[in-house]
């Protein structure tokens, strides 16, 4: 029974949670612009419906298989991430005790499905897109799972609901302040978003997607907003104390914190921009990475203190 | 036969069939992800098994494994991208010999093997004990393959990258030919820099200072180019 309300849990958040990021889009880029912002309740369900009757693009000889499948295997992964959040104490989809691997086999797996639609659409500003998103995605992944293991310590737990428990006494962004900064850069960079949009740049004519329309175009932009959510549902847990708080049922702060999240990361990614692809790299492995093993070496002082 | 057994099969299988793709793929990239779909399989079976723990990072550490090795296989081959038709198998006699030996060697093992029936006691914390194995008794044999492991990365990254400490890697070598005795693939640079002193003030620029009358016998030997000695 409670597996079955925390599966219509996933999918509602991930529905309702998509289309509140592209109301926020919306919202905080008319604002920074000073336009006026108009209905930005239906503006996405009307996008989604021009994209549904819009013509399917084909290019030469792609990798068919793969081309057609990587959107639906990214919304798949979003599904999958989601599903090792936990909603209030028991009600988690996967309730192995391995929900942090699991999530970094999300990432991982993330990294090689935009690979895939960029390099099996057989055209170069994809193929240009998939090979720079490899390169900045693999560090971000690298950097995130030490951020990770660092908020597993205190848990003494690779469990998603056993790390939210060990927050009882104090959150973890204010036990371990590194980690929600360096952690939301993975939500940008999972989602091709703003700074760290490497695959999908405009500066690439669309990158990854350049060739994709139609319902596949659909789906892949669905996928990107699930995936936005199903990561900040994963960083609140981890971080924000997930289903914890006073007054209020535990989905409900859940779902709270991760909408704030969600707000977070869409003003970040509209206030930031995009790095050269080599700049950046600089950045990720000289600068970053080493604030990650920080972040790691402090959690395990306190750990042993 | 259980859930568990046709789960076990079915798995079984795809590894088997993405296993077997992998050799006769006529990519890089597809072969890279087709083995990790096998890989992928495996890790599901080692669920199956009760190893949580392995079974998922097989799939994490997998998936990223396959997607350095398709970057670093594209990255040091001469098949730009990866997405040109290329072979994927040699030395085919000495490699069906292996193959067969392997497998007879390997059957022979579990057909004569008694393997131990010990079912995992439910609520055995597995991932502690896997822990405390692989940083406790284990931890010099685990660490001492870690360090060998990293140090071959390295080493033969800085084997076979171009930019060498003691020059360009690929000096004096030959890209193999599109057909059977054809000529080398690729563009050949031309010998000596390529330089054409034929339109003296327009291809080089206002730096060499030439005489406008095209001085005969004038030799550039100070414009950085080697063998730059031409005769007009």
């Amino acid at each position: 029974m409670i597996g079955l309300a925390t599966f219509l849990g996933v999918l509602a958040l991930l529905g309702f949670g998509a289309w509140w990021v592209v109301a926020l889009d919306e919202l905080v880029s008319g604002r920074m612009a000073g336009r006026p912002l108009g209905r930005i309740a239906v503006r996405p369900l009307q996008r989604a419906a021009a994209l549904l009757a819009q013509q399917q693009n084909e290019t030469e000889r792609p990798d068919l298989l793969n081309w057609k499948l990587a959107p639906a295997l990214y919304l798949a992964l979003a599904g999958v991430g989601l599903a090792v959040v936990p909603f209030a104490p028991g009600a988690v989809l996967f309730d192995r005790e391995v929900g942090i691997v699991l999530w970094g086999a999300v990432e991982a797996l993330t990294v090689v499905v935009v690979f895939l639609h960029g390099w099996s659409a057989n055209s170069q500003l994809a193929m240009i897109g998939a090979y720079r998103y490899v390169a900045i995605g693999l560090p971000v992944m690298l950097l995130s799972m030490f951020l990770l293991i660092a908020a597993a310590l205190p848990a003494e737990s690779l469990s998603v609901p056993a790390v939210v428990e060990s927050q009882r006494g104090l959150w973890n962004v204010l036990r371990q302040p590194l980690g929600l900064p360096l952690f939301l850069l993975l939500g940008l960079s999972l989602t091709l978003r703003g700074p760290f949009n490497y695959a999908d740049a405009s500066d690439l004519a669309g990158g990854t997607s350049v060739e994709v329309s139609g319902a596949s175009r659909l789906v892949w932009e669905i996928a990107r907003l699930a995936m936005l959510v199903a990561f900040a549902a994963m960083a609140s847990s981890v971080f924000l104390g997930g289903y914890l708080g006073p007054w209020l049922p535990g989905p409900v702060w859940l779902v709270v914190k991760t909408a704030v999240l969600l707000a977070l990361l869409v003003t970040l990614a509209h206030a930031f921009a995009r790095l050269s692809p080599s700049r950046m790299l600089t950045l990720l492995w000289t600068v970053l990475m080493p604030l990650a093993f920080i972040d790691l070496i402090l959690a395990g002082v306190e750990a042993l203190a | 036969m259980s859930g568990i057994d046709l789960a076990f099969y079915a798995l079984s299988i795809l590894a088997i069939a993405r296993g077997w793709r992998v050799f006769a793929t006529d990519s890089m990239v597809r072969a890279s992800f087709l083995l990790l779909l096998s890989f992928i399989a495996v890790g599901l079976i080692m669920l199956l098994l009760a190893a949580p723990y392995l079974g998922v990072a097989t799939v994490f550490m997998m998936a990223v494994e396959m997607m350095v090795m398709a970057l670093f296989m594209v990255m040091f081959m001469m098949n730009p991208a990866g997405l040109n038709p290329m072979m994927m198998v040699h030395q085919h006699r000495f490699s069906l010999a292996a193959g067969a030996v392997a497998f007879v060697g390997l059957a022979a093992i579990t057909l004569v093997t008694e393997f131990p029936v010990d079912p995992v006691a439910a609520g055995k914390p597995v991932i502690r004990d896997l822990g405390t194995e692989l940083l406790g008794n284990s931890m010099l044999i685990f660490e001492s393959a870690g360090v060998t492991l990293l140090a071959t990365m390295v080493g033969s990254v800085i084997l076979s990258s171009r930019s060498g400490r003691f020059g360009a890697a690929d000096a004096g070598s030959k890209p193999p030919p599109l057909v059977p005795g054809g000529e080398p693939a690729g563009r050949v640079p031309e010998e000596g820099g390529g330089h054409h002193h034929h339109d003296h003030g327009h291809s080089q620029g206002d730096e060499h200072q030439h005489n406008p009358s095209h001085g005969h016998g004038q030799t550039h030997g100070n414009d950085g180019q080697r063998g730059g000695c031409h005769e007009h």
